[in-house]
């Protein structure tokens, strides 16, 4: 779109979404300047200012266990979401099959279903067939909860792909791996990148699940957070909130820097 | 570049019981250029995508130099196709496009630099190898799409709709490039176009299509001076059709009179034929004033009719005709002086006569 707005028009637009950036941004703000307060207990306006709290939190074990195993269970999810979302797209919208559409449903459904009662079918279902390890059982859970969001991504940009790049590949010698690795693949960078931030961010904050399928030994980020803030609610829970915004805005340059994000939000 | 032979034989593809090709078989001579040519939605584009093996038939064979390739996977049958959007890969510069297919055949890095470099002289962009596809202009990506498809030597040259894409202009210059290049190689090509003149400037042998079966096949004169039905005629230019009864044969020469009390005398008219449909091409019809005398009686070839509509074209005049009977008829005729076209008021009554040789006996509908 190069068509530029003008006019009264465009000043309320630019005025709606300036309004919508600070009711998106505002509570992040008040997180971070809770974590510098001054004080025992959460409060705003802060008072004073004191970075003590980053100090206490980064000398606590639980915490510091909690963004290592959220840390690895994410990377995890990711990687296990793409190999199994990637094929998934490609079946969905390269593939002809009997219900297909009906499939293309099913598939994207857990961002229909309520994730707590995914999270208790999932723990239910784990006990059941007898899987013990927790780590296993997060990741099972976070790779059901953001395989649809890949998928989602993935599919989006592999119907904005000209299949006669394909078929062109293919006439020229490609078979189909080649085919993919040489000419889809590029094409859909972007739309796989923005897929995993979000299987990468879903995971790295979900609760509803978490909440099932963790235990006292293996506590994700989310559970540590939520404890901290029924036992003492002192300003280390917004500093380690605060900790998690800037990951997550670091996570999201990178990925901006190698594929081009903005490509990827143009789907 | 080795020039093949391919061989279509009973082709069909069905798509859910419907046919988009049917029963087709065409025999491409070596080094020839065959154009298959119909209106939107005859199988034109099924039929040159089943000879590339990305469409797979529901019937019938492809051989090329007699070896039957019907089952053999796209990519190992050595076929160079372009695409009505050409289809060039937007992540990969001009060179890297050009190279893939010498990629997907293992061949070393030296000896493929050095086929680029020659696709590249070609098509004449020697110097822009290192663009991107967006950085070219259309004709521009339509000859860096023709370099990448020719520089693996391919056996067959698909192309489809390859100047759909393009203005008048620039279609009409690379209509001879191509030709020319197609000439010097060698290569069988198979393409497909809806546009006859395309057809008939780029073609050996014309292929016209109808509903997935072969309508016609043979030169552009044949084809456009002995169509085979009353489509072939009216979808190869313009044809006055004229429903007629055989009355007298006379030795080889036959007449046929139409309601308009018009007689034709025709050649090649089957001895039990009655009612026949002959065709005669609006550049063969003569038109002259009557000038105050009294129309010809029963003179084959000549009627009187009335002037509807004189369009001035240029060098030549379109005239809209009506005979008697209302039958429409057009005629082409080229301009003698400044002020001829004017000088023919709406209505007037005009004589208007052809040769013989123009009358054509059409055999089916
Ligand atoms: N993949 C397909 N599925 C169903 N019908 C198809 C498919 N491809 C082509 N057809 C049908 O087959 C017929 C011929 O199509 P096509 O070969 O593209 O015609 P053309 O190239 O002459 O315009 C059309 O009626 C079209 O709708
Ligand atoms: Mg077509």
């Amino acid at each position: 779109m190069n068509r530029r707005l003008s006019g009264p028009g465009a000043w309320i637009l630019y005025f709606i979404t300036a309004l919508l950036m600070v009711f998106i941004l505002a509570p992040l703000a008040v997180v971070v300047a809770m974590s510098v307060s001054d004080s025992y207990f959460v409060s705003f306006p802060p008072q004073g200012f004191t970075l003590k709290w980053y100090g206490k939190i980064l000398q606590d074990r639980d915490f510091l266990a909690a963004l290592q195993l959220s840390g690895l269970l994410a990377f995890s999810t990711t990687m296990g979401s793409l190999l199994l979302g990637i094929p998934a797209a490609i079946a969905l919208t390269r593939g002809r099959f009997p219900g297909q559409d009906l499939l293309k449903g099913l598939v994207l459904s857990p961002l229909i279903f309520p994730a707590l009662v995914t999270g208790l079918a999932l723990m239910q279902l784990l006990s059941a067939m007898g899987s013990g390890d927790a780590r296993i059982n997060l990741l099972i859970g976070h790779i059901v909860v953001t395989s649809p969001y890949v998928i989602r991504a993935v599919v989006t940009s592999l119907l904005l792909v000209d299949y006669n790049l394909e078929d062109a590949a293919r006439t020229l010698g490609a078979n189909r791996l080649k085919t993919f690795w040489r000419i889809t693949l590029p094409q859909i960078a972007p739309g796989v990148a923005a897929g995993a931030l979000f299987a990468f961010m879903v995971s790295f904050d979900n609760y509803p699940v978490t909440m099932w399928l963790a235990n006292s030994e293996y506590s994700p980020v989310p559970l540590v957070l939520m404890r901290q803030l029924v036992n003492v609610f002192d300003p280390s829970v917004p500093a380690m909130s605060t900790v998690i915004i800037i990951l997550a805005v670091v996570g999201v340059l990178i990925l901006e820097r190698l594929v081009g994000l903005r490509r990827a939000a143009a789907m | 570049m080795n020039s093949a032979e391919v061989r279509l034989q009973a082709l069909s593809k069905h798509y859910h019981r419907v046919a988009a090709v049917d029963d087709v078989s065409l025999t491409i001579e070596p080094g020839s250029m065959v154009a298959l040519l119909g209106p939107s939605g005859c199988g034109k584009t099924t039929c040159l995508r089943m000879i590339a093996g990305l469409v797979s038939p529901s019937s019938g064979d492809i051989l090329v130099n007699s070896e039957r390739i019907t089952r053999v996977p796209v990519h190992k049958r050595n076929i160079g196709m372009l695409f009505q959007n050409y289809a060039l890969f937007p992540h990969m510069t001009v060179s890297e496009n050009i190279a893939f297919g010498l990629d997907m055949r293992g061949i070393g890095k030296a000896d493929a630099v050095k086929r680029v470099g020659h696709a590249l002289d070609l098509v004449r962009l020697a110097d822009f190898g290192g663009r991107f596809p967006s950085q070219l202009s259309g004709g521009q990506q339509q000859r860096v799409a023709l370099a990448r498809a020719l520089v693996i030597e391919p056996a067959v040259l698909l192309l489809d709709e390859p100047l759909g894409a393009l203005d008048k202009g620039l279609r009409e210059s690379m209509q001879v490039e191509l030709r020319a290049l197609q000439r010097r190689l060698g290569v069988t090509t198979v393409m497909v176009t809806h546009d006859q003149d395309e057809a008939l400037t780029m073609a050996d042998r014309i292929v016209v299509m109808r509903d997935g079966r072969l309508e016609q096949v043979g030169t552009a004169t044949e084809i456009y001076q002995r169509p085979a039905s009353k489509f072939v005629a009216t979808f190869l230019g313009a044809s006055n059709l004229f429903n007629g009864t055989v009355e007298r044969r006379n030795g080889g020469e036959t007449l046929v009179t139409t309601g308009a009390g018009l007689s034709l005398s025709v050649d090649g008219v089957a001895a039990d034929a009655r009612d026949v449909v002959v065709s005669v091409r609006p550049e063969a019809v003569v038109v002259n004033r009557l000038n105050g005398s009294s129309p010809p009686q029963n003179v084959p070839n000549t009627i009187v009719a009335e002037i509807e509509q004189v369009i001035y074209r240029g060098f030549i005049s379109h005239y809209y005709l009506k005979l008697q009977d209302g039958q429409e008829l057009i005629a082409y005729q080229q301009n003698q002086t400044r002020d001829v076209a004017a000088a023919y008021a709406q209505g007037e009554k005009v004589i208007v006569r052809w040769d013989r040789s123009s009358n054509h006996v059409i055999a089916k509908d």
